[in-house]
């Protein structure tokens, strides 16, 4: 369904995606983690066909995403939703017309249409009465089940989502998280979830990925994940601060540093 | 000597890049006016007129106001002049007042106003937009992010502008007849004969040339700096001065050039 290989992208002289490779299958839900800074976001953004990798390729069915651009990207961006981490909903328009929007501007259906199908996509994520509203007036949570709703405006086929429960409080991550898992079973989206909450990923994923510094550390199912007997995969599954990943993301030695200046 | 060149190459680069990238994006933004004006379905969505009313009547209080005080003072500023070398006539000054305000002084003074105003909001409005991944939404929707955000400004500020420009004049006109009439005992019908003889046809439509063509720039600079906005709320204040600098510059230059190709 959506496949990547070798991709690698550095910024300046970071490395921050190192030949990874991935594969998504149809209708199951893919999530990705890893530490902060870790290229999560990185990869999810070449996904999408939003960023060139400096080398390797994605496909999404047979369509080689990287090696076109501009308006050719367009019949690829139609099939996907993506949920972005805080929302990116357009602050100058409503919430009923924030989800109207993809529709009015790919289809040809009729504003009385648009308007029973945002009531539906609305009710889809429990905001039914909120179409009037600004999404400044809504909390973040909200305002993600807004995003999330304008996502699925045109029926996608895959969903992206960009630490979907970042920054909610627990009610409102699980929330988010049946959402998912909702999508998943009963329409039969194909998800993919960058994230860094272990516990949601364990719950729903049909698959698990984990990358560490640029590179799949382990990729399998929350079983095999959990069985692994990496004990950097281990520590991050259990949220362990000690073990093979540390605090320090300098290179340096802290001592050389405070001396040499 | 060495770093003086080489700022100065740096400099002449930078300058070439933003060049090529504001003629690309004037290039896309005007396709992009085609399609939106053939749609009539799309014009509904994004009315024109909702951004004339923005940019255009919001900026009419200030630029009404300083024009008109504009047209006071220089009018005071003549007739004291007058007064020093000793001629006490001052009925040149309706037809040299009405001639510097249409000819000279209105287009750039309304530009100028507009560009601090109106330029700076683009930036603001679009980089905020930027930092807030809402244009990277757009486009992940497969919405054309000039279409949506820049084509409504710039065919705004086209349409706003030149109207501005109109009673901006008249109004520092008007000021300028206030103080003749008042102040200076000159009569309504020699200032409105006086004024009218001294203006030709061509100051106008040289007026709303100019005025047309700052609005292009003014819409386009503005716009293309909030597109290129990076990071965060720095880079917006960065941005955001740096299309007041630049467009202020440029359509004082470009006055220069447009002044000198329609009476030079």
């Amino acid at each position: 369904m959506i496949k990547a290989r070798g991709i690698t992208k550095r910024y300046h002289d970071r490395m921050v995606l190192d030949g990874v490779d991935f594969l998504a299958e149809q209708k199951k839900i893919t999530y990705v983690f890893g530490t902060s800074g870790g290229g999560k976001s990185t990869l999810l953004k070449i996904l999408i066909g939003a960023l060139k990798p400096d080398a390797g390729s994605v496909f999404y069915h047979d369509l080689d995403i990287t090696s076109i651009s501009g308006r050719e990207l367009d019949p690829f961006r139609k099939r996907i939703g993506m949920l972005f981490q805080r929302g990116a909903l357009l602050n100058s328009l409503t919430v009923g017309e924030n989800i109207a929007l993809p529709m009015r501007e790919h289809t040809v259906l009729d504003e009385n249409i648009i308007a029973i199908m945002v009531k539906m996509k609305l009710e889809l994520v429990g905001l039914r009465d909120f179409e009037h509203l600004l999404p400044g007036q809504l909390s973040g949570g909200m305002q993600k089940r807004v995003a999330l709703a304008r996502a699925l405006a045109l029926d996608p086929e895959v969903v992206f989502f960009d630490e979907p429960t970042s920054g909610l409080d627990p009610i409102m991550a699980a929330v988010i998280t049946k959402l998912i898992a909702d999508l998943n079973r009963l329409l039969g989206i194909t998800c993919i979830v960058v994230t860094h909450a272990v516990e949601e990923a364990m719950r729903i994923a049909d698959k698990i990925v984990i990358l560490y510094q640029g590179r799949v550390r382990a990729e399998g199912t929350p079983q095999e994940i959990r069985a692994s007997s990496d004990p950097l995969v281990q520590q991050f599954i259990t949220g362990n601060p000690d073990g093979p990943i540390s605090f320090h993301a300098s290179s340096k030695d802290f001592r050389e540093d405070l001396l040499v200046g | 000597m060495k770093s003086l060149f080489g700022f100065i190459g740096r400099a002449f680069i930078t300058f070439l890049r933003d060049l090529s990238s504001l003629t690309s994006l004037f290039g896309d933004t005007i396709v992009q006016s085609v399609v939106l004006l053939k749609d009539h379905r799309k014009q509904k969505q994004w009315p024109i007129l909702q951004q004339v009313d923005q940019i255009g009547f919001h900026s009419l209080l200030m630029v009404l106001t300083v024009s008109g005080l504009f047209g006071i003072a220089m009018t005071v500023l003549i007739a004291f002049e007058l007064r020093e070398i000793g001629d006490s006539n001052y009925s040149y000054i309706p037809g040299f007042v009405t001639v510097a305000i249409f000819r000279g002084v209105g287009p750039l003074l309304t530009a100028v106003i507009v560009a601090g105003r109106v330029g700076a909001a683009f930036t603001a409005r679009i980089g905020t937009m930027k930092v807030s991944e809402e244009i990277l939404a757009l486009e992940t929707m497969a919405i054309n992010p000039v279409r949506f955000l820049v084509v409504q400004r710039f065919l705004g500020l086209l349409l706003s502008l030149p109207a501005l420009t109109i009673l901006a004049g008249g109004t520092a006109v008007f000021g300028s007849f206030l103080l003749c009439s008042t102040r200076l005992g000159i009569r309504p019908e020699i200032f409105l004969r006086e004024a009218m003889d001294a203006l030709m046809l061509k100051d106008l439509y040289a007026g709303v040339i100019k005025a047309t063509v700052f609005a292009m720039v003014i819409a386009l600079i503005g716009c293309y700096r909030g597109l290129l906005v990076e990071g965060g709320a720095e880079d917006v204040g960065r941005s955001t001065m740096i299309t007041v600098v630049t467009s202020t510059l440029t359509v004082i230059v470009l006055d220069t050039v447009l002044t000198a190709a329609f009476y030079g």
